[in-house]
């Protein structure tokens, strides 16, 4: 619990309005996007300015407060959740978009901007953040940094990581820091920026970010590639790559999603097909044309038994919204979902696939697969009920099974939701000790007292 | 035992949450305040959080769930589907059921709009005390006890003269003298009854003109939106029954406001209570048609056979979508093929044309703060199509439009799409 006074302080530095101690507003900022990692904070606190921000946690510090950042909540790996209690720090309120540099290609923005809302304001200069992690509808800039966050577009544009030029932080002392910088290359001594990027607000508190722009490609062009056997939708991932075509997306979805969505929305999905992949490309509508065909021409010689082209931007509309569906026709089917985030070279996907196959059969589970086939981030998710004892422990055994399958193949645990709560059971297990041990050392450098969202990545 | 008979009903829908968060983009509240009570998601798990008995009905609890303006923009872009409305209104039901609904409603909705004739006499009263209050042209500032609160220095169209009810006779034959092609019901809504009544009568004009035989039952009485949504289903089921009988007669029950069609259809969705009201309801639903589907899939009019009125020749326009309309009864394109195909009138699409105007009904009366705020962002849309006129099918908007419109300076005239036409 918080002292009285402390809360009163709080008030005086952001106002009465922005700190909530109700039980029921408690409650509300118990949870993120996971399912059942639920722990509620002892005071929420919603600051407007970065001095604000550096005088809460100059408080904080003192009185060694837990401090759990957050945004839109909509991260899902039990990493805004205040598992120690304490204070959630919500940036929801710092919402502004600060410029947007059209000569330089960038944009400053608070950590607090929600990602389509960025996108929205982007669009109007012809220009986009490449970033894409399928919660852009709630997911802020703050947390979107801090959890490296990744989507489908990966294949072509990468992850978060590649797209911040610069942030300022605020340090559990309290003390605000300008890493990284406004150009595209900067070596001045150790690249401290991206030891936030990834942190999982372990570290300190991003205030503002700058970003790092591309201009809006003018054409773009939908494929769905029709297998009868998911593995083969897996190599055909590899084959058009390797073959020189370089779409922005490749995803994936397997019979059981396909099935489920088409309850969902019939759209003319093939019910029967082992597996889709949806493939677009963007860029110069030539290129796009016949990085189109060539897909075609690949995706049949190692195996689809069917490619469609989107005639038009409705027709590829409705396969998208078919993928974004897909995560939804998962968890109303199941009490319980273990959403997978493991990660493979992408010439192992086909293993992966088999493993997953083999997991699900071997401790009777349904295990179904969807996710960015193209990065070699495949989402596993095996569905469960966490209240049948028996059949919970089987589909952790099979979880376990598919992560150690995933590392055996060189890849790893998550490639885009982090560690958080819901993944530091098996981040023990997968990690070099003496590895753990330099993040435990860089993590007491920067929060001597370990304010900042304890609890998380490996304890 | 504590009854959770009402939450039990919605418990299912309050599973299919899966805590995804994307309800923020959409909610205009929470566009507002930021804070994730104001959301979805926060609501229905706090509402989970009472079934599994580790929160109470508390005061903070009732205005958390009183504050959802029911628009539904939520429901409509759900990844998981979640029918937050019903998990909200249930939640409210509930309340009221265990803690009694406060003195105010209480009295407005029990004794007043619960009694039609009350209702009238009440309004009435407030329009005779109108004179001694500050005035604005044709709007009101003050109104006695609960329409007080609607007040809030908003601008009110004046309450009527005289009330549709009292200048209505209880059936309209076609005008051609010919034998009627359809008899329907003419539900007329409290909004047309006490502030639009002329709107009331172009209604009844415009369907008897096109050979429609309109009947206006007297015994008919508020549709129960304010009442229902609010929580109080014993009185709603009250009134679903008055309504039932009224226009028992009937086949199709016409209105022209898009809250009162919605309310209507959805008594089988929210009230009730056992298999035989169920039925009931049901059975009512399918007689309600808006008179947007009406006039577009059951007369067929063709929108180009209209006829523009003169004061409106040259004119642009653009359509707002009431949330009774665009998500509660799924009608959108209706509406808009009146306004394309009349001769004379340009037709512009506003951007966010289906976002809430922020009236939400009782909401308003609460959270007249919120409502301006939100209402600012529809008018920032309306602004940019560079419309003269802004039309749409609620009194309930118009209500809030013409206020917003007013309060922003801003030319535009507000009008229900009948106005528009001969």
């Amino acid at each position: 619990m918080i002292k009285e006074s402390l809360i009163s302080e709080f008030q005086k530095i952001v106002g009465k309005d922005n700190v909530l101690t109700s039980p029921e507003a408690l409650k509300a900022y118990s949870y993120d996007g996971t399912s059942n990692w639920v722990r509620e904070p002892d005071v929420v606190v919603f600051p407007t300015s970065t001095k604000e921000i550096s005088d809460i946690m100059k408080i904080a510090n003192a009185e060694k407060i837990p401090v759990t950042p957050r945004g839109g909540g909509t991260n899902v790996s039990g990493g805004s959740v205040p598992w120690l209690g304490g204070i959630v720090l919500c940036t929801t309120k710092m919402n502004k978009i600060l410029k947007v540099d059209k000569e330089n290609l960038t944009a400053t923005v608070e950590p607090g901007v929600v990602l389509q809302d960025l996108t929205l304001r982007l669009a109007k200069d012809g220009l986009f953040f490449p970033p894409d992690p399928q919660s852009f509808l709630g997911a802020t800039l703050g947390g979107i940094i801090a959890e490296n966050a990744g989507g489908p577009a990966c294949v072509k544009y990468g992850v978060t990581k590649q797209y911040i030029l610069g942030i300022e932080v605020v340090l559990p002392t309290g003390e605000i820091v300008n890493l990284g910088g406004r150009t595209l290359k900067n070596v001045v001594g150790y690249d401290l920026l991206h030891i936030f990027i990834s942190s999982e607000g372990t570290l300190g508190v991003i205030t503002k970010a700058e970003l790092k722009l591309n201009p809006i490609p003018p054409a773009r062009k939908t494929t769905m590639v029709v297998f009868d056997d998911v593995a083969k939708a897996g190599e055909s991932v590899f084959r058009v790559l390797e073959n020189g075509v370089i779409p922005d997306k490749i995803e994936l979805l397997d019979n059981w999603v396909i099935n489920r969505i088409e309850e969902m929305m019939p759209m003319g999905l093939p019910k029967d097909a082992d597996a889709v992949l949806l493939f677009e490309c963007d860029g110069i509508a030539e290129a796009v044309e016949k990085e189109t065909e060539k897909i075609v021409e690949i995706t049949k010689k190692y195996g689809a038994v069917d490619a469609r082209v989107a005639k038009d931007a409705d027709e590829a509309n409705k396969y998208w919204l078919a993928r974004r569906a897909g995560f939804a026709a998962v968890f109303g089917k199941a009490k319980t979902v273990f959403a997978e985030d493991v990660t493979v070279p992408r010439g192992k996907i086909p293993a992966l696939i088999n493993r997953c196959k083999e997991l699900a059969k071997k401790f009777n589970l349904e295990i179904v697969v969807l996710g960015h086939a193209g990065d070699g981030n495949l989402h596993p998710a095996i569905l469960t009920d966490i209240s049948n004892k028996e059949h919970y422990d089987r589909a952790v055994q099979a979880m376990d099974g598919i992560i150690e399958a995933a590392v055996e193949f060189g890849g790893v645990l998550s490639g885009e939701h982090g560690i958080g709560l819901e993944k530091q059971k098996f981040f023990r297990k997968v990690t070099d000790p003496v590895v753990v041990d330099m993040m435990k050392n860089v993590k007491a450098l920067f929060d001597p007292n370990n304010i900042m969202n304890p609890g998380k990545i490996w304890d | 035992m504590k009854d959770l008979k009402e939450l039990k009903k919605i418990e299912s829908f309050a599973d299919q949450c899966m805590k995804c968060g994307f309800c923020s983009f959409f909610c205009p509240v929470y566009q507002e305040e930021r804070v994730e009570t104001s959301v979805a998601r926060g609501k229905n798990f706090l509402v989970k959080e009472i079934l599994d008995g580790k929160q109470e009905f508390t005061d903070e609890m009732g205005t958390i769930i009183g504050k959802c303006l029911l628009c539904k923009r939520c429901v409509a872009n759900c990844p998981a589907k979640t029918q937050i409305d019903r998990v909200v209104v249930g939640a409210r039901a509930q309340m009221v059921k265990n803690k009694g609904l406060g003195f105010i409603k209480n009295f407005a909705f029990r004794k007043v709009m619960a009694n039609r004739k009350a209702f009238g006499n009440y309004v009435k009263l407030a329009k005779a005390f109108q004179w001694m209050l500050p005035k604005t042209e044709g709007n009101i500032r003050h109104l006695p006890d609960f329409l007080k609160a609607l007040g809030q220095g908003r601008n009110i169209p004046a309450i009527a003269d005289k009330f549709l009810r009292d200048m209505v006779k209880p059936v309209y034959k076609p005008q051609d003298g010919k034998p009627a092609k359809m008899k329907v019901g003419f539900f007329t809504g409290c909004a047309m009854d006490f502030v639009y009544p002329e709107l009331g009568l172009k209604i009844i004009d415009f369907l008897t003109k096109r050979g429609i035989e309109v009947a206006v039952p007297s015994d008919q009485s508020c549709c129960g939106a304010a009442i229902y949504f609010s929580g109080d289903f014993e009185t709603g089921r009250m009134l679903a029954d008055t309504n039932i009988k009224a226009f028992k007669d009937f086949d199709y029950i016409v209105t022209g406001c898009a809250t009162c069609s919605s309310t209507l259809k959805d008594y089988q969705k929210y009230l009730p209570d056992n298999e035989d009201q169920k039925k009931r309801y049901e059975e009512f639903e399918k007689k309600i048609k808006d008179s947007t589907e009406f006039i577009i899939d059951i007369m067929k009019v063709k929108p180009e056979e209209l006829k523009l009125k003169k004061e409106f020749e040259g004119k642009t326009a653009t359509w707002h979508d009431p949330c009774h309309l665009v998500r509660y009864q799924n009608i959108k394109d209706q509406p808009r093929a009146i306004l394309k195909g009349l001769k004379g009138l340009k037709y512009v699409e506003m951007p966010n044309a289906d976002m809430c105007c922020g009236m939400g009904g009782s909401f308003s009366v609460y959270h007249y703060d919120l409502t301006k705020k939100i209402a600012d962002k529809k008018m920032d849309g309306i602004k940019a199509t560079g419309a003269d006129i802004v039309v749409t099918a609620c009194p309930g908007c118009m209500i809030n439009l013409i206020d917003n419109v007013l309060r922003n300076k801003m030319p535009q005239k507000v009008y229900h799409f009948l106005e528009l036409v001969e």
